[in-house]
């Protein structure tokens, strides 16, 4: 008897461990925080209409699969001087599907010496991380990768 | 500091005056998006995020930085920063409830 017990609630509790996730989500629409801005529309207000220009002196470390969106290190490395007239000004880094898809403005000066910042995002869904690097003379460079996320990590 | 929240740590352990070395900060902070839901009432969780950062060195900010509720629990910020003889590196972060978290570390760099 012990045993069968046992056996019962083993597949009911793998049961319930595959159903209620699925219904919690399908049961409550998808919220919209005080913060929400869309990707196009954050990364406008940043350039100010100009566009970026895709360049390999950025490099984005993201892992290619995320099974857990709710940590997910990244990690933008400018390789570029940071002399007092020539510097890496402002290090940006996106979640193009995110419903607020900024994640962080990282504002930098020359007493920086090397332009890095590292952080750790969460991500809602499959989706790409941009990183969008503003220099001192005006200028924009942008990189992306997109990332698997196994189960999102917002909300 | 013990009671501080804030954990700052300097990559190398030494240095010398001219280096440029690895800053992390990683600051206690649930970082509510408030779109969470609480499971025994129903109702969402107040939002409740980290907004700003700065850095400064000597009395000199260096770095500013905009943050939103998108970044992990517990976040840990990492960037470089130039060593340029001894005084304090001090961390402040004010979060979406207008608390402000300060935190400082003694640079003392050896030869």
């Amino acid at each position: 008897m012990k045993r069968r017990d046992f056996l019962k609630g083993l597949s009911l509790s793998a049961v319930t461990a595959v159903v209620i996730p699925t219904v919690g989500f399908a049961a409550d629409e998808k919220p919209k925080g005080a913060n929400a801005l869309a990707y196009k529309d954050a990364l406008a207000a940043i350039t100010g209409g100009k566009t970026p220009e895709l360049s390999d002196k950025v490099s984005l470390k993201v892992p290619e699969i995320a099974e857990n969106g709710a940590v997910v290190p990244v990690t933008v490395e400018v390789d570029y001087p940071m002399t007092d007239s020539d510097y890496v000004k402002a290090i940006h880094i996106f979640a193009a599907k995110n419903g607020n898809s900024r994640c962080i403005d990282a504002h930098l000066s020359p007493a920086n010496g090397k332009a890095m910042l590292s952080t750790r995002v969460k991500l809602g869904e499959t989706q790409e991380v941009v990183a969008v690097v503003e220099l001192s003379n005006g200028n924009f460079l942008i990189s992306s990768q997109s990332v698997k996320v196994t189960i999102g990590g917002c909300g | 500091m013990s009671k501080s929240k804030t954990l700052i740590k300097i990559k190398p352990n030494t240095y010398k005056n001219g280096d440029v070395v690895k800053v992390s900060f990683m600051v206690m902070h649930p970082m509510e998006t408030g779109l969470r839901k609480d499971k025994k009432t129903g109702e969402f969780i107040p939002a409740d995020y980290i907004k700003s950062a700065k850095f400064e060195y000597n009395g000199k900010v260096f770095t500013t930085m905009n943050i939103w509720e998108t970044l992990s629990v517990n976040p840990v910020i990492t960037t470089y920063m130039k060593i340029d003889g001894e005084g304090t590196l001090k961390v402040t972060f004010t979060d979406s409830k207008g608390t402000v978290e300060e935190s400082s570390e003694d640079i003392k760099p050896k030869g």
